[in-house]
């Protein structure tokens, strides 16, 4: 998992749907090791950004360099509903061409779900889903991680869970990627923030506080400036 | 010149070829008419002839065409490619109904029966229906690039079948021949006939050509408005 | 040529599909009492007096295997709609070609089993003797199906992202139904009508012939569709 290019970089990015340029002109590259949080209204491009970043939607203008696949968690369970949580984990596992037997037993347990391994996941709750969705995310131990509003719905145990595998992963070298409205627990471990206004990364830089309602002035600034 | 001014240029030129084809269209219709002679075994039924051939020829040239661009866009991926590819569709639609149309109305009074399940005419059917059908598909999506890609794979897939579609017509035909004196086609045509039927399919080419520029045209009109604006943005 | 990992993973994709399947069997228990009622309609539809059962069988077998077959041809990709499953197979170093061969099979086996179990119904209300052209009849389903679920699996990929896939599917495979459908039927005519085998051999070849071209063509071009 360890390298020093950076797992992914777009320059120029601009990403149009119909008559709507969703993303203007954005460049960033990701460091190893470090957790860049996105913040943005609902609106303001960061899902695009992310999918495009994973490799799920061609940039219309600009261009994407990535290393390596990253792992993504989404909107979207991107997950089986009539299977089981070991059967989905194992199914991506082959895709991803994932050698170790042990790493689904390994990772259902990391994430709290050894109990319901084997139950289908169609009965699952909002937080169980999120928690086995980063546990198909991390399947191939990814270089980068890119997460969708991850704290959407989950209660306190499970975002504990989820807080307590992104600090794992940047202590391991490892790139993270998330965006989010609801940024007041993940402002703990973020290393750098990124602000998205209407398509443009109005500004990307390393945290000056840990504050909130700080960041949420910050944000505000942004957006009107713009 | 803008995009928007190339294609206005594109289209008032597409006008100036159609009109001029449709003049000669009516100079063929009168020559047919009134000059060609009538044809000894099949009667003056026959004269449909001079626009059921061409009009099967320009849809199946529309197709052809259709086919062919749509193997560029999938390896050049230029969208002016999948413009001209749609309105290949469109026109050739026309042109297929024409055809269709017309093979009855000769057919009747020529054949007795309505309609004829031989090679020619079985894949010219087909070409209409893959050419509604490419064209309900490009209906049903929305986005442009998606639009474009998936319409070619059709157009491709539409391409390879048609020959297999003719051979099969014809093998069944073989085995199971249709008690039917005159063949829907042109065997050997006396000299004068031979001239009316060259210059309706010329004519017919010409009206394809020209439909094809204004057709292209607004395609780009319109998928600018889609754009919303097309050259301002990010 | 594909790899093994490719086969492993057209494999996986496969099993998956089939397992979905089964624990939610809808669609095969759709396509199944259609496939009945079909065969059943079209053995009334007719003047028993003046159309002997031979004549109309053929036919009758084969719209009721490719209809039943398009009943089912869509759930393979609209599975992968829920929930994005589809994004998450992107994710993965899975190639085009052994997701498209993941499906394409998955879509065999359902179109399969749909088959094999109106085939005795079939023999039952048709009344035709089979156990003596039986491999061979075997061999032309198995051909004919190929071809017609190459092109059925590639067609819906696409409809699948419009509204009304259901529709969409047949409009667009219907035209590529001619050519297997009818060298199914003038084969199977004269399987049950046990005429000798160097009559087969021409449309055999077409049968051949079809399957070569559409599996490869559509395995060419399924990569170009998995784009947002």
């Amino acid at each position: 998992m360890q390298s020093a290019d950076p797992p992914v970089a777009v320059r120029g990015l601009s990403r149009r749907y119909g008559g709507r340029w969703v993303l203007r002109d954005v460049s960033l590259s990701v460091a190893p090791g470090e957790v860049m949080l996105l913040v943005g209204h609902n609106g303001a491009g960061k899902t695009t950004l992310l999918r495009v970043l994973a490799g799920l939607v061609r940039p219309t203008r600009g261009e994407v360099v990535r290393c390596a696949p990253p792992g993504v968690v989404a909107h979207h369970s991107m997950l089986y509903d009539a299977l089981t949580a070991r059967e989905n984990l194992a199914f991506f596992a082959r895709l991803h061409g994932v050698a170790d037997r042990g790493r689904v037993p390994h990772l259902l347990d990391r994430l709290g779900l050894a109990a319901v391994a084997d139950q289908r996941i169609a009965t699952f709750s909002r937080g169980m889903l999120q928690r086995l969705a980063i546990a198909r995310a991390l399947l191939d131990d990814p270089a980068l991680l890119l997460l969708d509003e991850p704290l959407n719905g989950l209660d306190e145990a499970a975002t504990d869970i989820v807080l307590n595998v992104l600090e794992e992963r940047r202590v391991r070298g490892g790139a993270v990627v998330v965006a989010s409205h609801q940024f007041a627990e993940l402002v703990a471990l973020a290393t750098r923030i990124g602000y998205l206004v209407a398509g443009r990364l109005a500004a990307l830089e390393p945290l000056a506080t840990r504050n909130a309602g700080q960041i949420l002035e910050r944000y505000r600034a942004l957006a009107r400036a713009g | 010149m803008t995009r928007l001014e190339r294609a206005r240029r594109t289209a008032r030129r597409g006008t100036i070829l159609t009109a001029v084809a449709l003049a000669g269209l009516a100079a063929v219709y009168v020559r047919a008419l009134a000059f060609t002679p009538i044809e000894r075994f099949q009667g003056p039924a026959q004269k449909i002839f001079y626009v059921h051939a061409p009009a099967a020829w320009a849809a199946l040239l529309a197709f052809t065409i259709t086919g062919v661009l749509s193997v560029l866009y999938l390896l050049l991926r230029d969208r002016r490619l999948d413009v001209v590819a749609a309105s290949s569709a469109e026109v050739g639609v026309a042109f297929s109904v024409v055809m269709l149309t017309t093979g009855p109305i000769w057919g009747k009074p020529i054949w007795g029966t309505w309609w004829t399940w031989d090679a020619r005419l079985t894949s010219t059917l087909f070409i209409f229906l893959l050419f509604t059908g490419y064209l309900v598909l490009r209906g049903a999506l929305g986005d442009r690039e998606v639009r474009a890609t998936y319409s070619a794979v059709l157009g491709v897939l539409a391409l390879v079948l048609v020959p297999f579609i003719h051979v099969t017509v014809y093998w069944f035909r073989t085995l199971h021949p249709e008690p039917i004196v005159a063949k829907p086609g042109a065997p050997s045509l006396p000299g004068v006939m031979l001239v009316t039927l060259l210059s309706s399919l010329a004519v017919f080419t010409l009206l394809y050509v020209g439909f094809i520029m204004q057709r292209y045209a607004l395609g780009v009109v319109r998928e600018a408005r889609e754009e919303g604006d097309l050259d301002a943005g990010a | 040529m594909p790899g093994s990992r490719t086969v492993a993973i057209a494999w996986a994709v496969a099993a998956k599909d089939l397992a979905i399947e089964w624990r939610t069997k809808t669609a095969l228990l759709a396509s199944l009492v259609f496939a009945v009622l079909v065969l059943a309609i079209l053995f009334f539809a007719r003047d028993a007096t003046a159309v002997p059962t031979l004549d109309v069988a053929p036919g009758a077998l084969w719209v009721t295997f490719s209809f039943a077959a398009m009943l089912g041809l869509n759930r393979a990709f609209l599975l992968e709609r829920e929930n994005h499953a589809l994004d998450g197979i992107r994710l993965t170093p899975a190639s085009p070609t052994a997701l498209f061969l993941g499906k394409m099979l998955g879509n065999l086996v359902f179109v399969g089993v749909v088959e094999l179990v109106s085939l005795p119904l079939f023999v039952l209300f048709y009344d035709v003797a089979i156990w003596q052209g039986l491999p061979v009849l075997l061999l032309v389903m198995a051909l004919a199906t190929v071809g017609f679920v190459a092109v059925g699996t590639l067609l819906s990929a696409m409809v699948v992202r419009t509204r009304f896939s259901e529709v969409m599917l047949p409009v667009l495979l219907l035209p590529f139904l001619l050519p297997p459908v009818v060298s199914a039927v003038q084969l199977t005519w004269r399987i049950l009508a046990a005429r000798p085998l160097a009559e087969l051999s021409g449309w055999l070849s077409m049968l051949a012939a079809f399957d070569v071209i559409f599996v490869v063509l559509s395995v060419l071009l399924f990569e170009a569709i998995l784009i947002e």
